[in-house]
């Protein structure tokens, strides 16, 4: 049993490192940078390309944007005579959208939840790179927090929720110790992954140049470790979303997920259509955030990843 | 006692005393009133309760039951993600423009959609098997397409020009070939599934080990230690199903380069 845990925590880190390819796969060919690195880096793509560069610009956006496109037109006119009472007309859910949350002021539903969630994930987040740091720096702290480390990563942290609600009582307190707990563990355990991961040469030139402990810490590790910081961190804000929208199901008066459950109790369908296109479009516009943010902080290793495939 | 034996000493034995030492000083905190009862339970009363639950039917069909979702809804994700990630995958207009698609709804966290699906379907089985379905699918489907794709061209040439083809050249060139991409997404979908099932029965009100936490909550602080047994009863439901996927991970890929690296940082480091 020890021994499963003991070696299989670092595995629990590593692996995400399969999920770092996963994130730069799936994003890439949003188009969203020029980059492309994993999906196109591959042996799919033909060799040369001779078009100029603005229209293959085009090309990767028309390619990213048709499908949705189509979906969402397919979606407009089947359901445009729809008479389930589950699955209202397209049309009429975004009128009621727009009435819902802009014109009668559900808006600040959306507020709530958002900074519920800004506040725990950040908290999360820096405990976790924090402790992922203690943890790489210690090896005794390492091996003694491991048992715990990698039961609360493997812990559905929604089974929490009701003991959240015995400990904290109702409040939006209660819901960000919820989201900042969820949060902490996919990025402690890739930060501290990634800096195991740190090349053993690169420490050593940083002790010869005599850098000193931060400045190594820094400028060599933490840099080194980022692009797995980077995807636990993006990890930690899936389970930080959906914590957020749960917490708000359960003894909660604000927030998105209680205008939802709250249409749902009223049987008003499509007042809760509105709320699932909404936290829909938070969701997608959050990730894309995150990305955008991602590429542009770790544009050096995305270019050097782009050289080395090529 | 050298350095090296007594530093294999400690690996050994330092996770034991930790974990002894947090449950003597969850004891400690809980039974000298520092923390009070009515918030949180004493470590004995919920070790106690939770052997005292282990002998009843209560909790192996809770676990049965949240189980048998999973199951259901893994087998589903792997049978479908296979195929639709497969055929995507082979083309890449296709993969390209499924990627935002599968982007966007990846995004949709899929309790958003309990409320409808429970008007629709109802507070039992099957609405949690499409939950989870709806979860666990879209990261697993990814894995499959980025698997297929980092697949050797020669590979497949090779398999070509040996007339391996249909069926035969699914199972026996590009699910090997894949596997380790496939392992990692069967064990991101497995995560997503167990949030999934305990998601469902707390705010879904379906049966399983989720519902049994919040009854227990629902009861008052005497039901307390009810309600944390169950909780660990769901960690050791994580830790079994997560932990299966990483042996099977770490014996599918051991010949992979990435699992070379963990070997050799390992025996650097550890």
């Amino acid at each position: 049993m020890s021994r499963l845990t003991a070696s299989a925590a670092p595995a629990a880190g590593r692996d995400i490192t399969g999920a770092t390819a996963a994130t730069a796969a799936d994003t890439a060919p949003a188009g969203i940078d020029a980059g492309g690195v994993a999906v196109n880096g591959g042996n799919s793509s033909p060799p040369a390309r001779h078009t100029p560069k603005a229209g293959r610009a085009w090309r990767r956006v028309l390619l990213a944007v048709w499908l949705p496109l189509v979906l969402l037109i397919v979606w407009w006119f089947a359901s445009a005579n729809s008479t389930s009472p589950f699955f209202p007309p397209l049309q009429s859910i975004l009128t009621e959208t727009w009435k819902q949350w802009i014109v009668q002021g559900a808006w600040v539903n959306a507020v709530a939840s958002l900074s519920n969630l800004f506040v725990g994930y950040v908290v999360g987040g820096l405990i976790g790179i924090v402790f992922g740091s203690l943890l790489w720096r210690s090896r005794y702290l390492r091996q003694s927090a491991n048992p715990f480390v990698y039961f609360l990563y493997v812990l559905p942290a929604p089974a929490l929720l009701p003991a959240s609600i015995a400990i904290f009582g109702i409040g939006s307190t209660r819901q960000i110790a919820l989201i900042a707990f969820g949060a902490i563990w996919p990025t402690l355990l890739n930060t501290l992954d990634g800096m195991r991961g740190v090349d053993a040469v690169k420490l050593d030139t940083a002790r010869a140049l005599r850098l000193g402990g931060w400045r190594t810490y820094f400028t060599v590790v933490l840099r080194s470790a980022s692009p797995q910081v980077a995807a636990g961190l993006r990890a930690s804000l899936t389970v930080a979303i959906i914590l957020m929208v749960v917490s708000e199901m359960i003894a909660s008066n604000s927030g998105i997920g209680y205008f939802i459950l709250q249409a749902q109790a009223a049987f008003a369908v499509k007042k809760m259509w509105t709320g699932i296109i909404v936290l829909a479009i938070l969701g997608t516009v959050l990730n894309l955030i995150f990305v955008l943010v991602e590429r542009r902080v770790l544009r050096w290793y995305y270019r050097s990843r782009a050289l080395g495939n090529s | 006692m050298s350095t090296a034996t007594r530093n294999a000493w400690l690996k050994w034995v330092l996770p034991y005393l930790a974990v002894l030492i947090v449950l003597l000083l969850w004891q400690a905190v809980t039974a000298s009133g520092i923390v009070r009862a009515s918030a949180f339970p004493t470590m004995t009363d919920t070790v106690a309760q939770l052997g005292r639950e282990l002998v009843t039917p209560t909790l192996w069909s809770a676990v049965g039951l949240t189980l048998i979702a999973w199951l259901i809804g893994m087998i589903i994700t792997i049978a479908l993600g296979l195929v639709v990630g497969v055929l995507l995958a082979f083309s890449d207009f296709a993969a390209r423009s499924a990627a935002p698609v599968i982007e966007i709804v990846k995004a949709i966290p899929a309790i958003a959609i309990l409320p409808l699906v429970i008007l629709t379907i109802g507070s039992n089985l099957t609405m949690k098997v499409f939950l989870i379905c709806f979860a666990a699918f879209w990261p697993f489907v990814i894995q499959v397409i980025y698997g297929v794709r980092s697949m050797d061209p020669v590979v497949l040439d090779t398999s070509k020009a040996l007339g391996v083809r249909g069926v035969r050249r699914f199972f026996s060139v590009i699910v090997p070939t894949a596997s380790p991409y496939l392992v990692t997404g069967m064990r991101i979908a497995s995560a997503q599934a167990l949030i999934l099932a305990i998601i469902s029965e707390i705010v879904g009100g379906a049966d399983g080990v989720g519902r049994q936490i919040l009854l227990a909550e629902n009861n008052g602080s005497d039901s307390y230690p009810t309600m944390y047994a169950y909780i660990l009863v769901a960690g050791f439901l994580g830790l079994a199903l997560t932990g299966g996927f990483f042996l099977l991970e770490r014996r599918v890929m051991h010949w992979h380069e990435s699992q070379r690296n963990i070997r050799a940082n390992g025996a650097l480091t550890a």
